[in-house]
Parts: C-alpha cells; structure tokens; sequence
C-alpha cells in the first residue's frame, strides 16, 4: 500500500478548475471583459493536470504491484456510522482511471475547438470540469457513499450538458427525462446501500470491509440488495427499461454525448458490477438476470438503430447495444473481459462520436443522413477515423473491438448460456448491420444536391486521429492465449473471473463464426446502401423500428399520464377542499366578529345590562355550586 | 309591637314608592316617589337607633341632593317633545326584573342562614359618639371626602364655563 | 317579630328595585336616581349590620357614603345639563358615539 495525496489532486485539479471557472464567469455575466483564454486555459488545463498524474500513479501501480491509497479527511463519524473520504487505486480503478482521464483530455480539447463560437462556453467548460470531477470520485472512492456522491455528481452534470441549450424547451425536457429516471435508478442503488449498511454497516462500510464481511448477509437479503444495485445500473447505463433516456440525450452537444453518454458515464453501472463483484458471485440468479437484460438490451437496442435517420441517435443505440454485451459479460461472471470491452468501447464509441460531430459541423449543424450523402471524397480524413472506428465496433481483426467482442462471446457459449449466446450472436450482425448501413450512407452513398462544407479545424483533425490510434492497438493489451498472447489485461486486473476452458477446436469455430456474422451483416449493408440510401422495406416492422417500439408512448400511457391525473387530483383536493376549508374558517371569524360586534353598540344601558346578566349569572353559579 | 308596625309602614311606603319611581314617565313624578323613598329610609335608620344618620339623610339627601334634582329637572324646561319613547316600557320592566329575581332570592337565602339576635332598639348612635368615631378613627377619610367635594365644586364651576364659552 | 333579617330583606329588594330601574328606563334622569336608590338600601344593610354587631363603623361609613353620593350629584347634573343643551333630548340610546362603526367588507 502506497499513500500517495496525488490520488485526491486528481480529482481535486478538475474540481477546482471548475469552481473557479464558475465564480469568474459569475463575477462577469456577459461582459466579454475577461479574455476568453483564461477559461480554456483551466478548462483544459485541470484535466491536462488530472492525466500527468493518473499516467504518473497508473505506471507507479503497473510497475510496483501495489494498491496506493489516500485518505483525505473523515466525513461523518456518526455512532456505528464512519464514512471516511478515502480513495483507493486498485487495478480495476487504474484501468477505469487511465481511459476516462485519456479520452476525458482528448475531448476536452475536442470541444474546446467544438464549441469554440459559443457564448456559454465557460459554463460548458464549468459543467464538463466537473463531470470530470464527478467520474474521478465515482471511480476512485474507496466505499459505495463516496461512489454514489460521484454517481450523483455525474447524473447532476448529465443533466446540466443535456439542457446545455436550455433556451429550446425540448432539450430540457430531454435533460429532465435523463435525470428522472437516473434518479429512479438511484432509488434502487440507495436502497440496496442502505440494506447494505443495516446489515454491515457498523463492521466497516469501504470496499475491504464489505468484501471480508459479505458472507454474514442472509441469502434472501443478498439478492435482494444485488438487484437493488443493479436498478440503479439499470438506470445510468441506460438498460431495459430505463434507458428511454439515452437517445433523446443527444440533444446536447456533441462533445457531451461524446465524453458523458458514450465512454465514461454510462460505463459507471458496469464499473459499480465489477466493483461489487464477491456481492454478484455469491447471488447467481440475479447475476444470470443482469446478463438477460443485458442480451435483450443488446438485441432491442440493435434492432431499433436499424432504422434510424438521426446520426447521433443511432450511435446512442449502439452505445446501448454495446453496454448490453458489457452487462452480459460481467453478469456471466467474466469482469475482466467486461471491462475490457469497457476500455476499447470507450476509445471506437468517443472517435464515432467526434467524426459524427465533425459532419455536423461541416454540414451547418444537419444530423439526419438522409440529407448527408458522398463525403468520402470531401473529408477522406474524417472518412477513414470512421471507417477504423465501425470495423472496429463490428468486432473485425485486428481492430480492438474484435477481441474484445470475442472474448465475451466465448465466454458466453462456454457458460451454456445458449439462449443468451444466440442474441448476442445475431446482435454482433446486426451491429455491423446498421453501422456500415451509416457509413455508407454518410460517406459512399451519393448524396441529392451537392453542399458547401466549412473547413474542418485541425484540431479536431489531430483529436481524431490520436483516438483512432487506440482504437486500432488497444486490442492488443488483452491478446487472448488462443492467439499466442498472454492477456496481459486480465491479469492485471486480477478479478475473481469464472474461467471455463474450450478446446482449440471450439475456439475456432466460435472465432469464424463470429467473423462470419460480422462479414454478413457488412456484406448485407453494401448490397442495400451502397448505391442509394433507401431503407429497403421489412414489412410490418417498418413503423416498429421506426418508432423505436412505441416504448415512449407506452411508458407516458402507462406512468405519465396516470401520475399527471394522480398531481391534478391531489391539486384540486388541496385548493378546493384544505384551502376551501381554511377560506370559510376564516370567513366564520370574521362572520363571527361582525356579529359580536353588534354588542357594542354605545349605550350604556346595555353596558349595564350586560353587567347585570354576568352578575346574576356568577351568583347563580356560586349558589348552584355551594348548595 | 309598635316597632313592627312603624317597621311595616316604613317598609311598605319604600317599596311601593321606588317602584312608582321606576315607572313613572315624568322625571318630576319620579323626583317625587324618590323623596318618600328617602324619608321612609330615615326612618329606618332612625328605628335602628341610627339618630344622627336620620338627620343627615334628610338633610343632605332629601335636603340637598333631591332639591339639586328637581332644580334642574325645572330648569331645563322639559317639553313632552324632549322626553324620550318609551314603547316597551313595562316589559323591559317586567323582564329584567325577572333576570335579577334570581339574583335577589340568592342573597335572601343566604341572609335566611344566619343566625340573628333579636332587636334591641334604643339610641346607639348618638351625635356625641360618632363625632368622636370620625375623628379619632376615620379622621383621613373625612378630610378625603371634604378634598373630593372641592374637586366636584372646581369640576361643576369648570363644567359650567365651558358651557357658557360654547353658548 | 321584628327581625334584623327583615332590614336586609328589605334593603336587598330595595337594590334589585334599582337595578331594574337602572337597566329598563331610557330616561337619564330615572337612571340616575336608580343609582341613588342602590346607594342608599346599601346605606340600610350598613346600618342594620351596624345595628347588630354593635359597631359604629357602619353608620360612619354610611354617612361617607352620603357625603360621596352629594358630590356625585353635582356633578351628574352639570352633564346632564350639558348633554341636554347639545342634544335636545334626554334618551339615553341617544348618545352612542362609542359605539362600533358598520363594516362594509
């Protein structure tokens, strides 16, 4: 165990850039007085920082073996109750923290050259400091209270990037929707915690503590709490069913949807698996139910993006799809091959992202692909980052997505989980499916009319390229044994994952199977889109995948609406019936004091009447009680 | 058996002539039925052996205090216009007589409960001894009252100035 | 035979024929002298108490009483003449001035 305080500065450079990025563009509105270098120098100088020192702690835990750890002060020392704010670099969160901290940096400087004409740009930068803050916590906290305060921090920022436009209500009804049902999630991840707490909480509540003391939870509660954890999963990496959330967060800019909704936000529910892996290994009903909702997820996801016009909203389903085979993953028991589907998701999914951002920008802001059309010969740069980045997600060799596609795929059929292998199977061909259908479409296909494009910055070129680059060799970390390689990722990381062992010969069949549905789904793209953009007709499911299964509408029928009656009522009982009944209180009073006050009336006589009513009626009183 | 029938007659001529006082209409008619009232009380005191309260009570009550009253019941030259209307007179009457019955019956049972000794009447307070009792014992009072009879002089002087400044 | 309870039957009804007067009448002036009647049956039981226990306090007591009631005259009737002089008239329903005004809410 090292103690190193540069485990806190990590998350500490990108808060306190953002901090003052607030306060400075608090104490100028719109003034234009304060040079606008001064916000790009913090807004890309504190993640520049973060990464110097996650590069400097990640070789320092690579090359000595050991956890560093750093505990800043303690949080709350109530009776039985001890939250220290403790960090901990363990090779799951040295893993989590080089690519967040890399990719996180590169598109810093992404948006930067993105969102370079904006008037907002300082709280954008504020916003995206602190979304970086919050995913350092997430990953680096040492017990489930501080992950959660980054969870929440990170479902706070979401929000704020989501509605970044908020002068145009819909993108806040976007980002409202992203934040309802992240917080329903949460409901369930509080409450697994909570569980969690009452049953071991006062032996200790960081990960150490919990892992020792797991085995006293009774069966019944253990299970309940994993599938408590997993709603709040459910919720961040936008699973069925509440993932309604993620496509219609792509009204945000592009470089959010890049960072926060493609490569670290929605990976924090598959981290928060890994993380709890001794809870998932010892409940293995709820484990098998996360690999189901991932496969359906996948294949639901997959089969929506079929049909989708809105660039960025096909990659949000993709995102989808792919956090589905992640989930199937790590609920099958295979954590490394999980999170190293995680890793190289993270570079291909950014670099999608940020060449679909390119086109976007170039066209005037057009994001629907019917109107795009022959832009291989205009942006050849942009054309081959996208094209390494869909071989890639289509899990060709040897691009990284291809091993570790593979990877969980094998996994999955050694498992006997057939049923689960054969969606995931069909998935990968849908995948490459709707991929090239957008590559080729975007980039092959001509378009109508021909369009003026704006020159592309050279830093986003740069950005480009830097990404493709591990898009193209990440793979290589985790080389399986099959290839001749040592999977050096998964033995760093060093998880309790369940091996099963496969001959050489299924190995192979398995491999060439895999390359074969991923050759089909291509071929089947080429054939249909490669000369005109026409989606060919699917009969009946044209409408369904169109409308992304109707799901919206059913949840508003089901939840929405009904909620919306329930307030209404619950509004009219308040105003007519409690504070109807206050008014005419009120108006009894005053009705009361009007009527009393007719004893006044000046005459004294009457003033002595009454003093003779009292008199008679107290020597009354006092014969009636002495008798 | 003489002091019950001066007792009776005395008794008898009070009650029956406060109550024509309450009910007369003419504050000269009620001025009147007072002045018996107030002689038949000094003949109370003086049944009671009360000598020098007798002559006191009519002196400055019959003497004075009613004379005052009807002074100014004459010098204000009431017309028949001037008097109030009185519609309900008798059943106000009746009925508030009625609301202090119960008032009255109290106290009366309660007098009924003590215990009294019989009469003696003979002269008790002479002029002498209460001289001698204002003086000694209740000197301070008496020199209070003769204060606040300077007061009401000065107010009744004051009262009537500003009545001529207003005129 | 004459009792001393008779006195104090006598004086309580002499004050309840005052009160009744007191309350019932709307002329000022047959108010005014229901007062005085309950002045003086107080006078009565005073002396009558005296009477029974001997003590002269009592008949001291009811003459203060009178001196008091002669000044209380006085001033009565200077207002009465005053009231009489503004208002024209000697109801006692006439003069509400204290009494409270009508809302119109």
């Amino acid at each position: 165990m090292i103690e190193s305080s540069m485990l806190a500065w990590i998350i500490g450079s990108v808060f306190f850039s953002s901090l003052f990025i607030m306060l400075i563009s608090l104490y100028n509105r719109y003034d234009k007085t304060i040079p606008r270098v001064l916000y790009t120098f913090l807004g890309i100088g504190g993640p520049f920082i973060s990464l110097l020192l996650s590069a400097y702690l990640l070789y320092t835990q690579v090359s000595t073996g050991q956890n560093i750890t750093f505990t800043a002060f303690t949080w709350l020392n109530i009776e039985g109750f001890m939250v220290k704010a403790s960090f901990l670099l363990d090779p799951l969160s040295a893993a989590m923290l080089s690519f967040v901290a890399f990719v996180g940096f590169i598109i810093h400087l992404y948006a930067h050259a993105y969102m370079k004409e904006e008037l907002a740009y300082a709280r954008f930068f504020a916003w995206f400091n602190l979304f970086m803050a919050s995913m350092f916590l997430l990953i680096l906290s040492d017990n489930p209270i501080m992950l959660f305060i980054g969870w929440e921090g990170v479902g706070l920022c979401s929000y704020l990037l989501i509605s970044f436009y908020f002068n145009d209500e819909e993108n806040v009804k976007a980002g409202n929707k992203a934040f309802i049902l992240n917080r329903i999630g949460d409901f369930g991840f509080l409450s697994g915690l909570a569980l969690l707490f009452i049953n071991i909480g006062h032996l200790g509540l960081d990960f150490g503590s919990l892992e020792a003391n797991i085995h006293l939870i009774p069966t019944a509660t253990l299970s309940l709490i994993a599938f408590l954890l997993f709603v709040g999963a459910m919720g961040k990496s936008a699973q069925l069913p509440l993932y309604i959330w993620l496509p219609d967060a792509m009204a945000g800019p592009t470089p959010v949807s890049a960072l926060i909704h493609a490569a670290t936000m929605v990976t924090a529910g598959v981290y928060m698996v890994a993380r709890f892996n001794f809870l998932y290994a010892m409940t293995e009903d709820v484990s098998l139910f996360i690999a189901y909702i991932g496969a359906f997820s996948a294949l639901f996801a997959a089969l929506i993006a079929l049909r989708q016009d809105d660039i960025k909203k096909i990659l949000a389903y993709s995102t989808m799809s792919q956090l589905g085979y992640m989930f199937m993953a790590v609920g099958l028991g295979a954590y490394s091959a999980g999170i190293f589907h995680v890793f190289t998701h993270a570079f291909f999914k950014a670099l999608l992202f940020m060449g679909a951002g390119a086109i976007i920008l170039a066209l005037h802001h057009e994001q629907n692909i019917k109107n795009m059309g022959g832009l291989k010969k205009k942006m050849p740069l942009t054309f081959a980052v996208m094209l390494i980045a869909t071989l890639a997600i289509s899990g060709i060799p040897p691009f990284s997505g291809f091993f570790s596609k593979d990877a969980i795929l094998n996994h999955l059929f050694a498992s006997e989980q057939y049923l689960i292998f054969s969606m995931a199977l069909i998935t990968a061909g849908l995948t490459s499916y709707y991929m090239f259908r957008l590559l080729f479409i975007v980039f092959i296909t001509p378009s109508k009319e021909e369009k003026p494009l704006l020159p592309q910055s050279s830093l986003i070129s740069i950005t480009l390229v830097v990404l493709s680059v591990g898009a193209l060799f990440a793979g290589f970390l985790n080389l399986p044994v099959f290839f001749g390689g040592d999977e050096n990722f998964s033995l760093w990381l060093n998880l309790p994952d369940i091996r099963h062992h496969l001959s050489h010969q299924t190995e192979l069949i398995l491999l060439l199977s895999n390359m074969l549905i991923a050759g089909i789904g291509i071929l089947m793209a080429y054939v249909h889109y490669a000369k005109s953009a026409t989606d060919p007709s699917l009969g009946f499911l044209n409408n369904w995948l169109r409308n992304k299964f109707y799901i919206d509408e059913f949840y508003n029928f089901v939840f929405v609406q009904p909620l919306a009656k329930l307030s209404h009522l619950i509004v009219f009982i308040d105003e007519k019936v409690i504070d109807a009944a206050l008014h005419k209180l009120a108006f009894g009073y005053q009705k009361l004091s009007y009527y009393s006050d007719l004893v006044q009336n000046g005459n004294v006589r009457y003033y002595a009447l009454y003093m003779t009513v009292g008199i008679v009626g107290i020597f009354t009183y006092i014969w009636g009680v002495t008798q | 058996m003489l002091s019950n029938i001066i007792f009776l007659i005395l008794a008898g001529f009070a009650l029956s002539s406060s109550a024509f006082m309450i009910y007369a209409k003419q504050p000269i008619n009620a001025a009147l039925a007072f002045i018996v009232t107030l002689l038949s009380i000094a003949g109370l005191f003086a049944l009671l052996g009360g000598g020098f309260l007798f002559l006191v009570q009519i002196i400055i009550y019959a003497g004075a205090v009613i004379t005052l009253i009807l002074f100014i019941i004459m010098f204000l030259n009431i017309k028949e216009e001037n008097l109030p209307v009185e519609p309900y007179k008798g059943r106000w009457i009746i009925a508030m007589s009625l609301l202090v019955a119960p008032f009255s019956a109290i106290l009366i049972s309660t007098v009924h409960k003590m215990e009294f000794k019989a009469l003696h009447l003979q002269e008790f307070g002479s002029i002498k001894d209460i001289g001698i009792e204002i003086f000694t014992q209740w000197v301070l009072p008496f020199e209070m009252i003769s204060i606040l009879l300077l007061i009401a002089l000065i107010g009744v002087v004051i009262l009537a100035k500003k009545e001529k400044e207003n005129a | 035979m004459l009792n001393i309870e008779h006195f104090f039957i006598l004086g309580i009804l002499l004050f309840s024929i005052g009160i009744v007067g007191m309350v019932s009448r709307r002329n000022i002036f047959i108010m005014y002298m229901s007062i005085e009647l309950m002045l003086n049956a107080v006078n009565l039981i005073l002396v009558a108490l005296s009477h029974h226990y001997a003590d002269l306090n009592g008949q001291v007591m009811a003459m203060m009483i009178i001196a008091i009631a002669a000044a209380e005259a006085s001033i009565f009737l200077a207002l009465f003449v005053m009231l009489f002089k503004n208002a024209r008239s000697l109801d006692a329903n006439f003069f509400d001035l204290l009494k409270q005004e009508k809302h119109n809410d």
